[in-house]
């Protein structure tokens, strides 16, 4: 046990991000975004609205195609072809593979509704990770129970509340046990009073040191939980570092307006 | 009385009556397989109208919007008998020589051995044919706007968690179709059970022509005039059998909804 875990900053990149650049139509939402997260790391994605976040965060996992740069998970390069705006997936199976080792957590949850809770949390590793059933519905059943909701494992994602719904969705997330989590602003479509039980699981998983990127709107949280926090701005990065130099030493004028506004709400 | 009543029941059962209750069989077959084409076609139909290919979405789009125009009157009586000519016309070209052809009089076939003959089973089958091609059409439109409805982030989640296009489509965005699609399907059934009635068209002996020739006045040169002109009595016993159908119908898709709607209606809390 002597054995020290290693330094964040020796470990290999988990997600690296190199040039990215998207626009839709005539809007330029990424302008040029390279990022990296390691092994471990925390990185919180933070902007106002229209500042690319949620797209930089969609492109790690190619629901959104960039229309130029490189995105790599665990050193991997994902594969494209064409040029934008026709740029596209160019392996079916590597895009499939590398997904199923990304966990994404949407902001509306997007539970499939016609399953119960632990038919969700099944799904993707038996008919993707073509799992065995048995010792999958025991994970299933033991994310549930981290998450707090194994009593629900039964229920339809209608029949939970926002925040019931959104940790099942965190341990939809877990079950395929992924590589990285990808959380696409968890709390936003919740009540002051749900947020707080979802986030109290995503602190969790932080302290576990599970690599995440964090897309948010709330500060707060992301000073306690980040490693390292990116301030986005009109599909640039502006600022970035660990938290307590950019929320305690915040060099950037914009950045220290955008957190001047944000505390006022 | 009781002579009555062994009258009335040697009448009910006579071979006549025997043939025509035998006969519902042939409205029952035709109503559910055309029901399952019709589904397959829509399936079929929505898929291509989905298309990400421009021919594919151009051959859904005119199947659905063409085939929904045609009277399914005239859709049974051409689509039974231009494929039957087809079949024909395809024998022809492979069996008939120029002596066979001289020596048929009639003008089609081109000769007698290229003759393809059709039984109430094959006119059955090409009845039911014509049934899921009309109301597949129909299906299409129901079933490509019931795709649309399935929420887009649920798709989204199907892809983000690896799956591929084929287990998306048959996972999520069908199976949850099914709740939307539903109350349109069930019209579309409807229109296929009424339109059972047109299978005389097809010289099949089925419920409505023997209704006709039951009810129609019945004079036996032994008995006499056994009934005048009845025909409101017969047609009166379709009606019941359609409205019976209606009903057993109307429960059927209820349990279907409910089974469908699982997790997705509010009503199934």
């Amino acid at each position: 046990m002597a054995q020290a875990a290693p330094a964040i900053a020796d470990t290999l990149p988990v997600v690296a991000i190199r040039d990215l650049h998207k626009s839709f139509g005539a809007l330029d939402v990424l302008k040029g975004i390279s990022f990296s997260a390691r092994e471990g790391e925390v990185v919180s994605l933070i902007g106002s609205s229209g500042s690319g976040k949620s797209t930089l965060l969609r492109c790690i996992n190619m629901l959104e195609v960039p229309d130029s740069g490189v995105v790599a998970i665990d050193g991997e390069e994902i594969k494209l072809r064409g040029t934008a705006p026709h740029r596209q997936i160019a392996d079916e199976n590597q895009i499939r593979r590398i997904r199923s080792e990304l966990g994404m957590v949407f902001q509306s949850f997007n539970l499939w509704a016609h399953m119960t809770i632990l038919e969700n949390v099944m799904e993707a590793p038996l008919v993707v990770q073509r799992r065995a059933r048995d010792e999958v519905e025991e994970e299933a059943l033991a994310m549930l129970a981290k998450v707090g909701i194994r009593e629900k494992a039964d229920s339809y994602p209608a029949q939970l509340s926002g925040g019931q719904q959104q940790r099942a969705a965190i341990a939809r997330a877990l079950c395929i046990n992924p590589r990285v989590m990808l959380f696409d602003e968890p709390t936003s479509a919740l009540d002051p009073e749900l947020e707080v039980e979802v986030l109290r699981v995503i602190k969790v998983l932080a302290d576990e040191g599970r690599t995440m990127v964090l897309v948010t709107h709330d500060m707060e949280f992301a000073r306690s939980v980040s490693d390292r926090v990116i301030f986005l701005h009109q599909g640039l990065i502006e600022e970035e570092g660990p938290p307590e130099q950019v929320f305690g030493a915040t060099r950037s004028a914009r950045l220290k307006q955008f957190l001047n506004a944000a505390s006022h709400t | 009385m009781s002579e009555d009543l062994a009258f009335w029941l040697s009448y009910i059962t006579n071979g006549k009556h025997l043939t025509w209750y035998a006969s519902f069989q042939f409205t029952i077959f035709a109503a559910l397989a055309g029901g399952m084409l019709a589904v397959i076609f829509g399936l079929a139909g929505a898929t291509l109208k989905n298309s990400r290919f421009l021919p594919l979405r151009l051959i859904g789009t005119i199947y659905s919007s063409i085939v929904r125009g045609v009277p399914d009157v005239l859709f049974f009586l051409f689509f039974p008998l231009a494929f039957e000519q087809a079949v024909e016309w395809f024998i022809a070209s492979q069996v008939c020589t120029p002596e066979t052809i001289a020596a048929q009089s009639a003008a089609w076939p081109p000769c007698k051995e290229a003759n393809w003959f059709l039984g109430t089973p094959e006119y059955l089958i090409l009845a039911s044919v014509s049934l899921g091609l009309v109301y597949g059409a129909f299906a299409t439109n129901v079933i490509h706007g019931a795709l649309r409805s399935v929420p887009k982030g649920q798709l989204e989640a199907a892809r983000a968690y690896g799956m591929s296009a084929s287990q998306v489509l048959w996972r999520v965005h069908i199976r949850q179709m099914w709740v939307y699609a539903l109350p349109g399907l069930s019209n579309v059934w409807m229109l296929i059970v009424k339109a059972t009635s047109l299978l005389s068209l097809l010289q099949i002996a089925d419920i409505v022509l023997w209704a006709d020739r039951l009810g129609a006045p019945n004079f036996l040169p032994a008995v006499g005039l056994v009934h005048d002109d009845w025909r409101w009595r017969y047609y009166l016993v379709l009606f019941v059998f359609y409205i019976l159908v209606t009903l057993l119908s109307e429960k059927a898709f209820n349990a279907i909804m409910r089974r469908a709607g699982r997790g997705i209606l509010s009503e199934a809390r």
